[in-house]
């Protein structure tokens, strides 16, 4: 392989890190913004969205792709919360009780989701994103007409004063950061969140772990080739519905961290950018619709977030408005979205045009050598 | 001979999996029971008001803290709050007068949201010196009583009661 041609590679593999790392580095000196308050920030939002990011990769792992129908999961999470609200349940056991009444259903969404995949095979994430739409109605009509009315709410506070659905926004302050808050470790003047780390960790190691089982295994080798998996015996239906359970669950545990980090809940649309935020995460860290990695994981919501912070600010100095550097966060998430995808299109179509390049070169051999024979 | 150890053991296996699932919706449902007992929070106030009847009068001056939380001074009148979890609790009083300390426990109904504790009528060792408390009755009992006689109100002031109001006619 040439050396341009293996920069051309390398570029188009890392486009989108590369191109993330420099507009953050350009955009820090603009923001004003001080090393340590970039960094501080950096720790806190990497405790609040890892644990969403890490529940995209079971699905890319299954061949599934980028889990848009994450937001399912997301939404079971917030039902928990409310619940965990309604009745008062502050601290760390609140978060435990929005889990587990959130579980059970993720489990029926994350079921759902897969069924529904399963019939739309090589289509599966804007398969997922609209399922996230259809599903975000039947939320809507349960958090806005049924609680209240035919399940009773015992907190007044949070229901509208028409007497069912709950309020707009909720104040969370009962579970308020009661996660990072059991060991906050200071160390060099930075807070970390030492317990809500320590769950990331965990879910790392089962990450790995799981790709090690039988299972895991499974995913990957329906992730590869679905049809060669179903030769070799293994459910391929079956192991992609577990891929998105699992996801759904996954994200359900990391809405109820991010939004225990957040303080409070836009009860009707909070879950709205889950699967989008997330999915850009992991793009940007170098991961693509087929591979990734726990490291993308991390480089993906160190860079966007790092972009996250200085943005707004680089905004302001720079044009005299905060709200040009909001209009650059938002087209660089989606646009993080669209040039990964387009990269990737490209990369496969150039990859199916090499491999055909490669099957001619040989038989335009043969053919010449027949042509010659006859 | 191996077919008929796999037929009987298959619903055996069948039952075994049955029981740990069970079992462990049995174990799901216990830990969401545990999390209500141990998490839910509930508002204590405390008071230092006089009796209406005149059976305890307020503390001049006290120090109160609830589970070693962040200790406040009441003087007579004053009422404040404090949020706890769970249902058993300790209020510990510091009297200034006298330098003396008074602890006490008690407990909070699991579904009670809000509970008043009347510390002049537990250092005077009256029950119940803990009770529910809830806004709604309050308001209720207070439009029920109405203004003590004597106290001041705005017709005792010279104001203009509703039915002369009715009476007056519009000047020209």
């Amino acid at each position: 392989m040439s050396a341009q041609k293996r920069l051309t590679t390398l570029f188009s593999r890392y486009a989108v890190v590369i191109i993330f790392v420099i507009i953050t580095l350009v955009a820090i000196p603009p923001s004003g913004l001080s090393i340590k308050y970039i960094v501080q920030e950096i720790i806190t939002r990497l405790g609040r969205n890892s644990f969403l990011v890490l529940a995209l990769l079971l699905p890319i792992y299954a061949g599934m792709g980028l889990n848009f129908g994450m937001t399912l999961g997301a939404m079971a999470g917030q039902i928990g919360l409310i619940f965990a609200v309604n009745y008062g349940i502050a601290n760390w056991q609140g978060l435990v009780f929005a889990l587990l009444v959130g579980l059970p259903i993720a489990v029926l969404l994350g079921w759902i989701a897969g069924l529904v995949m399963n019939r739309a095979k090589g289509r599966e994430m804007v398969t997922g994103y609209i399922l996230a739409f259809f599903i975000n109605g039947i939320y809507q009509f349960f958090v806005m007409y049924m609680l209240g009315s035919v399940i009773p709410m015992r907190n007044r506070a949070i229901v509208l004063s028409r007497g069912y659905g709950i309020r707009n926004t909720l104040n969370l302050e009962s579970v308020r950061q009661s996660l990072d808050n059991i060991v906050m470790l200071r160390v060099a003047g930075y807070s970390i969140p030492v317990v809500t780390f320590i769950i990331i960790a965990l879910l790392c190691v089962f990450v790995v772990w799981f790709k090690k089982t039988k299972l895991g295994q499974d995913m990957r080798a329906v992730g590869q080739d679905m049809a060669v998996a179903e030769a070799a015996g293994i459910p391929v239906e079956k192991t992609r519905i577990v891929a998105i359970i699992i996801s759904t669950v996954l994200a359900c545990a990391g809405q109820i961290i991010f939004l225990q980090n957040m303080g409070n809940l836009a009860t009707y649309n909070a879950h709205d950018q889950t699967g989008f935020f997330a999915v850009a995460a992991i793009l940007v860290g170098g991961a693509s619709v087929t591979h990734a990695s726990i490291i993308n994981v991390f480089v993906g919501v160190m860079l966007l977030h790092a972009m996250f912070v200085v943005s707004p600010l680089a905004g302001q100095n720079l044009f005299g408005s905060a709200m040009i550097g909001e209009y650059f966060r938002q087209f660089i998430g989606y646009g993080v979205i669209a040039l990964s995808l387009v990269l990737y299109a490209w990369r496969t179509r150039r990859a199916a045009s090499d491999a055909r390049l490669g099957l001619q070169g040989p038989q335009n051999d043969s053919v010449k050598g027949n042509g010659g024979q006859a | 001979m191996n077919d008929t150890i796999t037929a009987k053991s298959a619903p055996q296996s069948k039952k075994r999996r049955r029981l740990v699932q069970g079992g462990l919706l049995v174990v799901y449902i216990l830990i969401m029971v545990l999390m209500v007992f141990t998490g839910r929070r509930h508002t204590i106030l405390i008071d230092n008001k006089d009796a209406a009847d005149g059976s305890y009068s307020a503390i001049d001056g006290m120090e109160v803290s609830i589970d070693n939380q962040e200790s406040a001074e009441y003087y007579p009148g004053d009422r404040d709050k404090a949020l706890v979890q769970g249902q058993r609790h300790t209020i510990q009083v510091t009297i200034f007068d006298d330098n003396t300390t008074i602890e006490q426990e008690f407990t909070v109904p699991l579904w009670s949201d809000m509970m008043i504790i009347s510390v002049p009528k537990m250092v005077a060792g009256i029950e119940p010196w803990i009770e529910p408390f809830t806004m709604a009755e309050q308001i209720q009992e207070a439009q029920e009583s109405g203004p003590p006689s004597g106290e001041m109100s705005f017709q005792s002031l010279g104001g203009v009661a509703p039915e002369e109001i009715e009476l007056m006619q519009p000047s020209p």
